[in-house]
């Protein structure tokens, strides 16, 4: 074979050049960390770390979103706490208020502080977070979500709760009329009261014996006084065939599954009533109601007794409902843990398969540079050792 | 003596030029010179120089210019894909993420929809992206412009090219009758076809008189003799920017079909530019319109900050969808057939393209062709990406646009170029600079009534429709326990009379009434309600902004319909990217593994030419000693003749 010398140094340069190229690339890549630095590096690899980069970003805009959810929920968890503390207080004055040694004016001045548990309550209630939003707004709220009214406190946000975005779904705000305003009246089932005229008589709040005789119908106790105090019960304003049953003073009187108790002396014509219960019992209507009822002068001690035991089972209503509704925050929280947890593993996993996808091997790198170092180095040994012999030296020498 | 000096001479010829391109090896060719017959026999009378002949193979020199040319074809595509690569770059400098930033933005507004910064924050990611999106198309615009200036140069090179190899094949033949070949002017001539091969791959003939034929493609003749014939560089028919290599032959201009020119740098450079570019600008518009056009669609359904609060204005304008009519269309009267004066007195195409669902359109530009053997009002629609074609006519929907073809008709064989997405990002702008006007709140919220018994609660209520009517409150109440519900639509405004219906709940599928789509969870109960009423406070609710937030995952990208109702669903933003991303990238990937390939083939072929012709210094210089020697023994018989002759005149003394 001949070897044409131009050609032979043609070779030589491509060879070493292209040599060098090749540790160039390898050094790019020691020195950035990254196997790929543009698509046709490797192709499948790159879209897969794209993909997992996009991924990333995901898990990171959730993680915000989470965060929006836990600043707002650790907010309403606490005004959820204060609002029960303030319940608790005024479930202790409404105990008091039930002393029977109080006069009016006692009871006027615990119905004082009751009055300023109240607007606390109220202030809690329309709690914003610093920043525009109301922690009890609901579906969104320009304005304060509470307001009062002649006719009470009313919601005027729109019901439900904001949530993030669809991948977390967590609450970003709490259904203030569902907490504040929508504890069941009664016992939960039904609402046992006296008729404002009834003065020594008094009804407790009842229980249900048999819930599958509940029939939901409004009943009435109507009582007559002849030899003996006896009682009918009306359904739907309607007799029934409890016409002219005796009355014993704290007995249980059973209706549909319910059963309920007079105690004291219902005099002729007093009625008592036994209504479905509704969730329409609010914080502020309840401690409105108590405040008026302990305002009201000259009242009997058996209506005492009624509006105080009627005060005390709604607060203590409102107070499991306003309870609830803590709990179901805290309930959030503890999603929003374990979001973030998975959120963080997310990120961990997609960040490994990005990594693993275009990241350098550094002790493969490393070990394939030195290789390619000691390769050139031959090849420019060997290279100027070749190109050194020629047979003009030999001639010239001779 | 003297045939000695010559070979010395052309050693020294040799080892002059033995790094001059294109030189061939010479060697002097030495014959006994013709003997004396005398009456003892035949005495040789020495030796002439009969020529010098160079150390040729038109085999492997045809070889090494058709490797060359093939090397050049593939390094030419290589190098400029290596820059189209760069449109799409990976990571945090792509599309595909600043697209995902921008979705992403949104998780600020809905935790805060009143918060004006977070707006901001998506408007700007809104404006990167857009920036980026013209970025790219500027950047496929510059290579498009490199490409073409390229092309008209090579153009200008292989003109000057062929005009030398025609003059080299007049001076040939004209030293071709004294015997003797001209060795140098035949170097030259190699050389010239080698650079030739190099731009564009030619075929050569070798003629009776020494002078060679060149041939384009195989057929197309550019030398011929001492003639030669130019090319031209021609604007594309459909795109003044593009370039096209034509020849003007008998005056009439023709350029020369795609993939006539097989090999050699323009050939690479045209691949790119009528493939691969277009391609990439397809994938990356087809990504844009899909964008905007899902964008625009859900901002609209929801409502504003505005006083009064109403339907977001679009957020992203792209480049509109166009038709480009071939410049060779049919004439008449100086405009071309296939238009007329529009209302705004502008001459626009009888063809036009109107998009109908950004979601279904394809990252390819189509060829509407009037072919004369179809029916009158049909005509062919191929997709350029894949080759498929169809037939059409006016008012098809194909790909998720609309072709229109209005009066006067196109001519037969008139050919449009249809560009439902490659002119999209070149206009890609942001349109919405107030944060106010994003459309955070959804229209219509829903809500369940308190005093429900069952467990249902509402998982996700979406406008789904431009439709809807937000003042009509929908109340649905369930009439028994097994899901039935009997709704009433309301309308608070009193302009429309209640409608009333029935339906019944169906696991996995929403409530769809009144342009809304409303999920459960939980069981209703027999006499529970629920309302979806007009959202009260527009100001807090981030109903829509979730839903612009859910488009990260919406594969609205490239759905295609089978068949009518029937859609194959897309992919979404980031793998929509990262499928174009591979796709260049692979495109990239083989065309370097090609032009590695080619060129060491290439220079295994002018190795070999070398070996064949080339010079070797080793070798020149044992020839130096070789004639030295012969020379030296030459000049000894002189000596040795002279001391003969002296003898003999001592003899005589």
């Amino acid at each position: 074979m001949r070897i044409s010398t131009a050609n032979a140094f043609d070779n030589g340069i491509d060879i070493l050049s292209r040599r060098q190229a090749e540790m160039t690339s390898l050094q790019d890549q020691l020195t950035t960390g990254k196997r790929i630095s543009k698509a046709s590096d490797d192709p499948a690899a790159a879209a897969r770390a794209e993909r997992a980069r996009a991924s990333i970003g995901r898990a990171e805009t959730s993680q915000r979103a989470v965060e929006a959810s836990k600043v707002m929920m650790t907010q309403a968890e606490s005004n959820l706490g204060n609002a029960d503390t303030l319940l608790q207080r005024a479930r202790e004055l409404l105990v008091s208020a039930g002393n029977a040694s109080y006069g009016d004016s006692e009871r006027a001045s615990i119905a004082n502080e009751l009055q300023s548990l109240r607007q606390q309550l109220f202030a809690v209630a329309n709690q914003s977070d610093g920043a525009g939003t109301y922690l009890f707004g609901g579906q969104g709220a320009t304005q304060k979500p509470f307001i009062d009214t002649p006719t009470g406190v009313k919601y005027v946000a729109a019901t439900g709760q904001t949530v993030t975005e669809n991948g977390t779904g967590l609450s970003l705000t709490t259904d203030g009329e569902l907490a504040w305003l929508q504890a069941r009246t009664g016992n939960g089932v039904f609402v046992a009261s006296a008729a404002p005229t009834v003065l020594n008589a008094t009804i407790d709040s009842g229980s249900v014996t048999n819930p599958s005789a509940l029939t939901g119908a409004d009943y009435t106790l109507q009582f007559t006084v002849g030899s003996v105090t006896t009682y009918a019960v009306l359904k739907n304003g309607l007799p029934t065939a409890v016409t002219a049953a005796p009355y014993v003073s704290g007995q249980a009187i059973a209706v549909d599954g319910m059963t309920v108790a007079v105690s004291g002396t219902p005099a002729t014509g007093d009625q008592f009533q036994i209504a479905p219960s509704t969730p329409t019992l609010g914080v502020f209507g309840v401690l409105d109601q108590a405040v008026a009822a302990l305002k009201t002068p000259g009242r009997t001690s058996a209506q005492v007794a009624q509006a105080n035991a009627d005060g005390l089972r709604d607060v203590d209503a409102v107070l499991g409902h306003l309870q609830a509704a803590r709990s179901a925050t805290g309930q959030v929280l503890n999603r929003i843990d374990s979001e973030t947890d998975r959120l963080d593993n997310q990120k961990l996993a997609s960040d490994s398969e990005r990594s693993n996808a275009e990241d350098v091997d550094m002790v493969h790198a490393i070990s394939d540079f030195q290789n390619k170092q000691s390769g050139y180095d031959a090849a420019l040994k060997s290279y100027a050792m070749v190109q050194r012999l020629s047979l003009f030296q030999y001639v010239n020498g001779g | 003596m003297t045939a000695n000096y010559a070979a010395l001479q052309t050693t020294g010829n040799n080892v002059a030029n033995a790094n001059t391109a294109g030189y061939s090896r010479q060697s002097v060719e030495l014959a006994t010179a013709f003997s004396q017959q005398t009456g003892s026999g035949f005495f040789g009378k020495g030796v002439d120089v009969a020529t010098v002949t160079r150390a040729h193979s038109d085999f492997l020199t045809r070889e090494a210019a058709t490797t060359a040319s093939l090397a050049a074809a593939d390094a030419a595509r290589s190098s400029q894909l290596q820059q189209l690569e760069t449109v799409f770059p990976t990571g945090e400098a792509g599309l595909g993420y600043a697209a995902q930033q921008m979705f992403n933005a949104f998780v600020d507004v809905s935790n805060k929809p009143q918060d004006a910064s977070a707006r901001q924050v998506v408007l700007s990611r809104i404006g990167d992206l857009a920036a980026r999106f013209r970025g790219a198309s500027d950047q496929i615009d510059s290579i498009q412009a490199g490409i073409a200036q390229d092309l008209r140069t090579s153009v200008a090179s292989i003109n000057s090219l062929t005009t030398r190899i025609a003059d080299l094949n007049r001076r040939i033949a004209n030293v071709q009758g004294t015997g003797h070949s001209p060795n140098d002017l035949l170097d030259q001539r190699d050389t010239a076809i080698a650079d030739l091969s190099k731009i564009a791959q030619v075929t050569t003939v070798g003629a009776a008189d020494g002078t060679v034929g060149v041939f384009l493609g195989g057929a197309q003749k550019l030398v011929l003799g001492g003639e030669a014939t130019a090319l031209t560089a021609l604007a594309d028919p459909f795109d003044p920017a593009k370039v096209q290599i034509g020849i003007t032959e008998g005056g009439t201009t023709r350029a020369f079909p795609d993939g006539f020119i097989v090999g050699g740098s323009v050939a690479g450079l045209l691949r790119v530019q009528n493939h691969d570019l277009g391609d990439a600008r397809g994938l990356i518009g087809q990504i844009a319109s899909a964008i905007a056009g899902s964008l625009n669609a859900q901002q609209a359904l929801g409502l504003d900050l505005g006083q009064p609060s109403g339907p977001g204005a679009p957020l992203l304008s792209v480049g509109a969808a166009s038709v480009a009519p071939s410049s060779n269309n049919a004439q008449a009267g100086g405009v071309p057939v296939a238009s007329y004066v529009n209302g705004l007195g502008v001459r626009v195409s009888s063809v036009s393209i109107a998009v109908v669902s950004t979601s279904e359109l394809q990252p390819s530009d189509y060829e509407l062709v009037a072919d004369p053997s179809m029916p009158a009002g049909s005509y062919r629609l191929t997709r350029l990406s894949d080759g498929t074609a169809q037939t059409v006519s006016d008012g098809s929907v194909v790909d998720g646009f609309r072709i229109d073809i209005a009066a006067p008709a196109p001519a037969a064989r008139d050919r449009f170029l249809l560009q439902p997405v490659s002119q999209a990002t070149r206009s890609i702008v942001r349109t919405l600079d107030d944060p106010k006007g994003i459309a955070a709140a959804a229209p219509v919220t829903a809500s369940v009534t308190a005093a429900n018994t069952g467990t249902a609660a509402v998982a996700s209520l979406a406008a789904v429709s431009a439709s809807i009517n937000p003042n009509l409150k929908a109340t649905i109440t369930f009439t028994d326990n097994s899901g039935n519900f009997s709704y009433s639509l309301v309308d608070t405004t009193s302009a429309l009379p209640t409608a009333n219906g029935t339906g019944s709940l169906i696991a996995g599928q929403p409530i769809a009434l009144n342009g809304f789509e409303l999920r459960l969870n939980g069981t209703p109960l027999a006499g529970d309600t629920l309302t979806v009423a007009k959202t009260a406070f527009p100001a807090g609710d981030n109903g829509n902004a979730n839903a612009l937030l859910a488009l990260r995952d919406a594969t609205f990208v490239g759905e295609r319909t089978i068949s009518p109702g029937v859609v194959a669903p897309g992919v979404n933003v980031t793998d929509a990217y990262a499928s174009a991303l591979a796709a260049i990238g692979v495109r990239v990937q083989s065309a370097s593994y090609a032009a590695d390939q080619s060129a060491a083939i290439a220079g295994d072929a002018k190795s070999a030419v070398a070996e064949k012709s080339g010079v070797n210094l080793d070798e020149e210089a044992a020839r130096l000693i070789q004639y030295q020697q012969s020379y030296q023994a030459a000049a000894k018989l002189l000596q040795v003749a002279q001391s003969v002759f002296d003898s003999l005149l001592q003899i005589g003394r």
